[in-house]
């Protein structure tokens, strides 16, 4: 039993420093703000930061803990995104006060995701490796392009819906809110910094418990052997969706902080096409598979760094390069992986030695 | 008294191929079931049938008055049968504490949202698991590895370690699958021990394949020799290693 409490505090202490990195995190950058020591570059790179480290942290779900690759986390952004501006855009001009309507608001868009994510899950997850990484590439480039053709808008009739143009809403009145490519106008600036590090937290406290509970296990047994966690009697379409829905769900508040960030909201390819799903799958993989403390660093850094090196120019690409070869080598090279095995033992005071049997 | 399990002309065809035909087994409650029989025989598909990896093309497979015949696999583990595989299947990443209590899984259940929310029924029941998983290692006497990960687990205990999780789904029947593959004398010695244990400690039935002779003559009750999908002889074990038919089909004319 004693060795079964000395892992469980080891796991504890994990998250704690996960949970503190991020608060000394805000709490810096709270000082920064309050004295002044902030560029305005910086300032408009917050919200940002904490809406790409809740994505890694989503995507890592399904990547790292599920094992499947998914291409298509973009999809479930946009979702949320959408959703949420939608109800806020709907709700703008009642009476409701602003923070509620943006609580709601981060529900609508979470619950959304969810949705999609559990249906495009059910076909999707039939599949396996790059079969699976394909066809939720294309989900995702699916749900970016109908949204950049959708129209939408209410009247005292109710709500209309074109894939046309404004003209075929037959809209009497009322106010046209998705126009098409177009996209939403006037979202209101909900997203804070102080709201996307809750969130964050909120994230990571829904997916740290998820891994070291007993669901959390049922889905890394599925992973790890799919045919022995069949024999053991676990229900491995259960698990699998739950996993994917879960991620789903919280890319969609990563979408929800994204819409009411800017004034305005397109469903482009660089906000929600493939290019950010794969931006999204290099912070899993540079912070590590599976480590979740890993990709909330690397979604900071990653995003950080070509915003931070704009004054070399030239040689901005070639350094994020670098940086990316290095990240790559620290994480998932065994002789480092190694390396940073003896650092932590030595931190802790404890000779663990002879624990991996060659 | 019944049997425990009773498979009654149990059969499969790949294409025109029988693989396993006409196989039929009584197995009394707490019996050391062999099942042995030259490679490519059909020991493994015949598990595979028991387990619902396969579904049986005909027969009827029924489980302490229960008819299982093609039930998927989750089910008829619910059901309560249980196996180790002739190439070790581990979840590897796991600790070796996480691999038995995923065995517990279905016994032991709390919803996601109290494993999220960490609610006391998750701490009484995470902590009726571990000591459940610990007493499951103790008997293996693996409890001094359970914090290292699966995979870097020596050859020998890896299979312990299958058998304790196969175990941990308190399952009525247990199915080893060349439990001494790859073995030496000694270990194949300690692992005859082991299976004996399990039987008496857990009053378990068990039924295992097994090419190691000395293995079979040592613990098993009774034996059925399978060649080319069919059942060749049937019985109590010395009788049955003693038959020249059977002792034909291991070295041929």
């Amino acid at each position: 039993m004693d060795k079964v409490n000395v892992e469980k505090q080891k796991i504890f202490r994990s998250n704690l420093i996960t949970f503190g990195m991020v608060i000394a995190a805000y709490i810096v950058v709270e000082v920064m703000m309050k004295t002044g020591n902030i560029t305005s570059l910086l300032k408009g790179l917050l919200v940002p930061l904490c809406i790409y480290s809740i994505l890694a942290v989503s995507l890592n779900l399904v990547v790292g803990i599920s094992g499947e690759l998914s291409l298509g986390h973009a999809g479930f952004m946009c979702i949320g995104a959408f959703t949420s501006a939608t109800w806020s855009m709907l709700m703008k001009s009642s009476s409701m006060p602003e923070g509620i309507r943006f609580f709601f608001a981060i529900l609508i868009g979470a619950v959304s995701a969810a949705f999609f994510g559990f249906l495009i899950g059910i076909p999707v997850l039939r599949l396996k490796g790059d079969y699976l990484a394909i066809v939720t590439l294309a989900f995702g480039e699916i749900i970016k392009n109908l949204v950049n053709a959708l129209y939408f808008g209410v009247d005292a009739k109710g709500p209309h819906f074109s894939l046309e143009d404004s003209m075929h809403l037959n809209m009497d009145g009322g106010t046209i809110i998705i126009k098409g490519a177009q996209g939403i106008t006037g979202a209101p600036k909900n997203s804070n910094f102080t709201i996307g590090v809750i969130l964050l937290l909120i994230a990571l406290f829904i997916v740290l418990n998820l891994i070291n509970s007993r669901t959390g296990r049922a889905i890394m047994a599925i992973r790890d052997n799919r045919i022995a966690a069949e024999s053991v009697g676990l229900n491995i379409t259960k698990y699998k969706l739950l996993a994917f829905t879960i991620s789903a769900a919280i890319a969609g508040v990563g979408g929800v902080l994204y819409a009411h960030n800017l004034s305005s909201l397109q469903a482009l390819p660089k906000n929600f096409g493939y290019n950010q799903s794969i931006m999204i799958l290099v912070f899993v993989v540079m912070g590590g598979i599976g480590n979740i403390r890993g990709s909330v660093i690397a979604a900071v850094v990653l995003t950080l760094l070509p915003e931070l090196l704009r004054g070399l120019s030239d040689y901005r690409m070639l350094i994020y390069a670098v940086v990316l070869i290095f990240m790559m080598l620290f994480t998932s090279a065994p002789a480092f992986m190694q390396y940073r095995e003896r650092i932590m033992t030595a931190l802790h005071g404890k000779n663990k030695g002879g624990k991996e049997m060659d | 008294m019944a049997a425990l399990l009773k498979v009654d002309s149990l059969g499969i065809s790949f294409g025109g191929l029988k693989a396993v035909d006409k196989f039929n087994v009584e197995i009394e409650k707490n019996e050391l079931y062999g099942l042995i029989g030259p490679n490519g025989a059909g020991k493994t598909t015949v598990f595979n049938l028991l387990t619902g990896v396969y579904k049986p093309t005909n027969g009827q497979i029924t489980l302490d008055g229960d008819n299982i015949t093609g039930l998927d696999c989750e089910a008829i583990n619910k059901k309560g049968i249980a196996r180790t595989f002739q190439n070790i299947r581990l979840f590897s990443q796991l600790s070796v504490l996480d691999n038995v209590k995923v065995g517990l899984h279905n016994n032991h259940a709390y919803s996601t949202l109290d494993g999220i929310f960490r609610t006391p029924k998750f701490r009484k029941v995470e902590k009726q698991m571990d000591e459940r998983a610990l007493e499951l290692l103790k008997v293996f006497e693996l409890e001094g590895y359970c914090d290292y990960k699966a995979s870097n687990l020596p050859y020998g205990q890896q299979r312990k370690l299958e058998i304790a999780r196969a175990l941990a789904t308190e399952p009525k029947l247990l199915l080893l699958d060349e439990p001494a593959a790859g073995m030496n004398p000694n270990e194949t010695e300690e692992l005859m021990n082991t299976i004996r244990l399990v039987r008496d400690k857990f009053d378990m039935t068990i039924l295992l394949i097994e090419h190691d002779m000395k293995l079979v003559s040592g613990i098993c009750d009774r034996l059925t020799v399978l060649n080319f999908g069919q059942v060749l002889k049937q019985g109590l074990t010395q009788d049955v290693l003693h038959d020249p038919e059977v002792i034909k089909a291991y070295l041929g004319d």
